[in-house]
């Protein structure tokens, strides 16, 4: 009953509307085309933002585009199942004439979005172009529909709106990927790519660039435009007719001037934009945004008031964090898989003598080899053999404990240790120079040991040996070292 | 105030006279053995009762074969072996810390007289704190009746330390010195404005008692490094009856719902460090054993009859304990420091019990590889007398703070240990009770205090966040507890959001259901 009450009026509106079309609707829709066609070029896109109205309506586009998508959608589905129950066929007409409104309703605000914020580029334009095909490409598939209809199965418009309908779901794909593209970034879906399928889309070949060049620009600068700022001013969009993805453009500056002047960051345009506050109209990031973090815009301040150089390595009075990093030397070489051991190291955490303790629950990050429970019994003898993990063990816990100067050979094979604690040992430092076999050692405890200032010069040649603690030894006596002495070596 | 009695040493009495007449019978009688069956706790039975429904609708879908293989897993992997940090996947990140000492400062330290120097103060003194700045806030009873609110000025200058010209009061010149070595953190703020939440709340992420404090989540998930002694350690310093003393219970280093061996162990601060150290006359080494593996034998069936998970707690505690018989006594002994020590120091730290020993006694610990001790220092409760009082709160504390991070630094443990200086909230710019040019009271605030942190994963040499001019309300990077503790966890290499553990339908965790991050700009 139900169905029969919807049908009549459902198909009737349509046939009125559609009917057999006449001259006239067609007349009309052949200026709409054109009039759509050439919309771009009357209402030009400027790079300019524009009346506010404009915006406040424009931003309703992302909202309002998926009503479209979601009815073209629709379309196929219902015209495949209508084969078994006709009335869903009828309902077709119906939505694809109701896709037609909504895109034309979408491209409205698009183009108000578009115009009223000043948004250009490449991809504006490519998405621009998609809406304007996909709504001249469902008014078609409304034209041709009826001679869908009513044809033959062997005549060959039979052929057309299928072909069109396929085309009119690719053409919206393609645009709504653009449209994507715009809101969340060019490299939206394949960031979290393994690199392998990022070069299969060819996507990282831009970064590719500026990584890897040591000037203060391409390390600091650029990475915090990349990520605040790039995704409206940059390749693929640049309002204000600013692009801000490379060192060029960048100096260059947009539609209102240059926006850095060097040497000025007081002048200097883009400073200004970020530094407003947030409720401002022109504060940058817009559209709500993030601002840049208050490191950032210090970066940003000292880079360009020491003259915004391309190619300047380094900035007085700016402290990065990364920097100490890098001189902690190379990365220590990685350890190896421990996890086929791990029933042995369990068995020994369960029982009453030394343990080797998981630095971490990553196997990456190696095992400790402590000896607290134990460390008066601990000898030489039993660090011999811990040897076979040697290459796990990246931290050697050996403070009070009865190892001796034997030791340091043995140690001398545990060629991952990063830290090697012996204070409180009976080690006299004779043994010390087995331990430049130790690439990666960056710190060496010998407090309260029997170590000599001239012993322990052996260790001088260890590039990456960071600090040495010689705390109430021979070679730097507790009387001597005052409270406020800091013992640790730093290697300059 | 009187000193609230360790939690421990109770403990310790009531196991004790429970031994003494459990030993001699070797069995337990019927009678007590029902007693303990009716004394499982509604929550214990509920849980396991579910478990036995679902068990039971199983096996009539699967058969009775299936049922009793399942049981007998079920048993293993529930009631008798609690997860090990290898089954936590703790840390989940290589730390940069392994070991962390607290030194809580009790009471509330005035930020304006210490760390955060406010120097257009001195210009208002006995105006009235503005409106704009005071907000609605509600204030403390012991305040909110005052009819004005006058701005007292800190009555000590101010100086620039280091190669930061950091400026530290003159009250702490010791801290002065190592103020490069320190991350100053003066947007700390809380929610509580009482002492009892807001110190339950900095130890435990939770106003309301009950929850674990962060010394019982590191020891449950990082567990030990040294079996020999507690995996968590908690000094109390001496009472000074000139200060202002607010109690601190052994709530803060309770491990509420986790294992109660995850518990804070306290060292007393006088007399013997624990109760019944020593074996009592007639008690040698040899007996003491046959003693308690006799009556782990007991514990052991009790498990087998009840499987309750707190009786492995009791059988790790009766453990530690014997242990801890030895390996007390060698950590507190002094005598093998070096005159060095005592320069650095001081005289005080040859006298047990003030907060120069307990921080002497800290790094012997750190160094023996306990994972968390905590120091408590009271008196900081500054309600008036503030220039009387003051300096002799800084005196005790000062130097061994300086002492502490200087000789873990010196011997290498400041690598990977991470310090915390904290209390539970600051005090207010304007007077309680009156203000005079020589004298004036400060109340809790809870909107902003200073606190520093300093070691493993820390990075020194900054100051975090900024107050306002009155040192009300924070302007800049507020760290508020959640945060606060979050950022300790990472520094340990523990991710807040995942060391959790399920109880009452919720997956806990330290830094409680308000989402916290972890502050970047305090680590390395």
């Amino acid at each position: 009953m139900l169905k029969s009450s919807l049908k009549m009026p459902v198909s009737g509106a349509v046939k009125i509307w559609l009917g057999e079309s006449s001259s006239r609707q067609r007349i009309g829709a052949i200026a709409l085309c054109l009039a759509l066609l050439s919309l771009p070029f009357v209402v030009h896109l400027d790079g300019k933002p524009h009346a506010d109205w404009q915006q406040l309506l424009g931003r309703l586009h992302p909202l309002a585009v998926h009503l479209p998508i979601g009815l073209i959608v629709l379309v196929p589905l219902l015209e495949i199942y209508g084969k078994a129950r006709p009335a869903l066929r009828d309902a077709a007409a119906f939505v694809l004439a109701l896709a037609f409104a909504a895109c034309l309703g979408s491209l409205t605000l698009g183009y108000l979005l578009a115009y009223g914020s000043g948004a250009s580029g490449p991809i504006v334009t490519a998405h621009l172009w998609g809406g304007t095909a996909l709504s001249i490409s469902v008014l078609l598939c409304l034209f041709v529909r009826p001679s869908w209809l009513s044809a033959s199965a062997a005549h060959p418009a039979n052929m057309l709106y299928p072909g069109l309908l396929a085309s009119v779901v690719f053409t919206l794909a393609w645009t709504a990927h653009q449209g994507g593209s715009l809101t969340h970034g060019a490299n939206y879906l394949t960031q979290y790519m393994s690199p392998a399928m990022q070069r299969w889309f060819d996507f990282d070949s831009q970064l590719a660039s500026t990584k890897g060049s040591g000037s203060f620009y391409a390390r600091h600068i650029n990475p915090i435009l990349d990520t605040n700022c790039v995704s409206c001013h940059g390749e693929s969009k640049s309002n204000g007719g600013l692009r801000l993805d490379s060192y060029e453009l960048l100096m260059h500056g947009g539609k209102d001037g240059a926006v850095i002047v060097a040497g000025h960051p007081e002048t200097s345009l883009l400073l200004e934009r970020i530094t407003l506050p947030t409720s401002h109209k022109l504060f940058m990031p817009a559209e709500g945004r993030p601002p840049l973090q208050a490191e950032e815009i210090a970066w940003l301040k000292a880079w360009i008031a020491q003259g915004a150089s391309a190619s300047a390595t380094a900035l007085s009075g700016v402290v990065l964090h990364e920097d100490t990093l890098e001189s902690l030397g190379p990365p220590p070489q990685p350890v190896a898989d421990y996890s086929a051991l791990m029933p042995q190291i369990s068995q020994l955490a369960l029982g009453q003598g030394a343990k080797l303790l998981p630095v971490s629950s990553l196997p990456s990050d190696g095992l400790i080899l402590s000896t607290s429970n134990v460390s008066a019994t601990f000898t030489d003898a039993q660090l011999a053999q811990f040897e076979r993990f040697a290459p796990y063990i990246v931290e050697a816990e050996l403070g009070r404990t009865a190892v001796t100067d034997a030791s340091l050979a043995t140690l001398g094979k545990f060629t991952h240790l990063r830290t090697l604690h012996l204070e409180g040992t009976a080690v006299t430092g004779t043994g010390l120079a087995h331990l430049a076999a130790l690439p990666d050692l960056r710190s060496l405890n010998l407090n309260g040991t029997r170590v000599t200032a001239a012993a322990a010069t052996s260790l001088d040649a260890m590039k990456n040996l960071r600090h040495v603690y010689l705390f109430n030894t021979p070679a730097q006596p507790a009387s001597t070292a005052e409270s406020q002495q800091d013992s640790a070596r730093k290697t300059e | 105030m009187k000193q609230h009695p360790f939690c421990t040493d109770t403990e310790h009495e009531d196991s004790r006279s429970a031994l003494d007449a459990v030993v001699p019978q070797m069995q337990i009688p019927a009678e007590a053995r029902q007693k303990w069956i009716e004394l499982q706790t509604r929550r214990q039975f509920l849980g396991r009762s579910g478990k036995v429904l679902g068990w039971a609708a199983l096996a009539s879908l699967l058969g009775e074969n299936v049922l009793r293989s399942a049981a007998h897993a079920s048993d293993t992997t529930d009631s008798q072996q609690l997860p090990t940090p290898a089954d936590l996947k703790v840390p989940h990140f290589a730390p940069k810390a392994k070991r962390a000492i607290y030194l809580f400062m009790s009471g509330g330290p005035p930020q304006i007289d210490l760390l955060d120097y406010k120097p257009n103060l001195a210009a208002l003194y006995d105006k009235d704190i503005p409106d704009s700045v005071r907000g609605n806030q509600q204030l403390t009873g012991m305040t909110n009746g005052q009819a004005r609110f006058p701005i007292a000025p800190s009555h000590w200058a101010f100086q620039r330390y280091g190669k930061t010209g950091t400026f530290v009061s003159d009250l702490l010149p010791y801290t002065g010195r190592m103020v490069d070595d320190l991350a100053l953190i003066k947007s700390t703020n809380t929610d509580a404005i009482n002492h009892e939440p807001a110190i339950m709340l900095m130890n435990t992420g939770n106003m309301n008692a009950g929850k674990p404090c962060l010394g019982s989540w590191l020891s449950y998930g990082l567990g030990s490094m040294n079996d020999n002694l507690p995996r968590f350690m908690v000094l109390q310093t001496k009472m000074n009856a000139k200060e202002n003393n607010q109690p601190v219970s052994s709530r803060l280093w309770s491990s509420g719902f986790l294992s109660s061996e995850h518990s804070g162990v306290g060292l007393r601060s006088s007399g013997d460090p624990v109760l019944y150290l020593t074996d009592p006359s007639g008690v040698d080494r040899e007996v003491r054993r046959k003693m308690l593996d006799a009556v782990e034998q007991i514990n052991h069936q009790t498990l087998a009859e009840l499987g309750d998970p707190e009786t492995n707690a009791r059988i790790a505690q009766y453990e530690m304990a014997y242990r801890m018989q030895t390996s007390v006594p060698e950590l507190a002994d002094l005598r093998s420091e070096p005159q060095s020590t005592w320069d650095l120091y001081g005289p005080e730290a040859r006298e047990p019990g003030t907060f120069a020993y307990n921080c002497l006694l800290a790094r012997r610990i750190a160094e023996r590889g306990v994972r968390f001790t905590q120091i408590y220092k009271r008196g900081w409760d500054v309600h008036d007398n503030v220039t009387g009082v003051l300096p002799m709160l800084c005196r005790e504390v000062d130097r061994a703070c300086y002492a502490l991070v200087t000789d873990l630094k010196r011997r290498g443990l400041l690598e990977d240990t991470l310090v915390v200086w904290a209390g539970e909230f600051g005090r207010t710019v304007y007077s309680q009770g009156g203000l005079r040019k020589d004298n004036y009271g400060r109340d809790h605030h809870p909107r902003c205090f200073t606190t520093w942190m300093t070691g493993g994963g820390v990075r020194t040499g900054i100051t975090y966040g900024e107050t306002d001019d009155y040192s009300y309300n924070v302007v800049k990077d507020p760290v508020p507890v959640r945060d606060f503790n979050a950022t300790l966890l990472h520094c340990l290499g523990i991710d807040h959001n995942k060391l959790t553990y399920r109880f009452q339908g919720l997956e806990q965790k330290l830094t409680g259901t308000t989402p916290a991050s972890v502050v970047k700009g305090l680590l390395a």
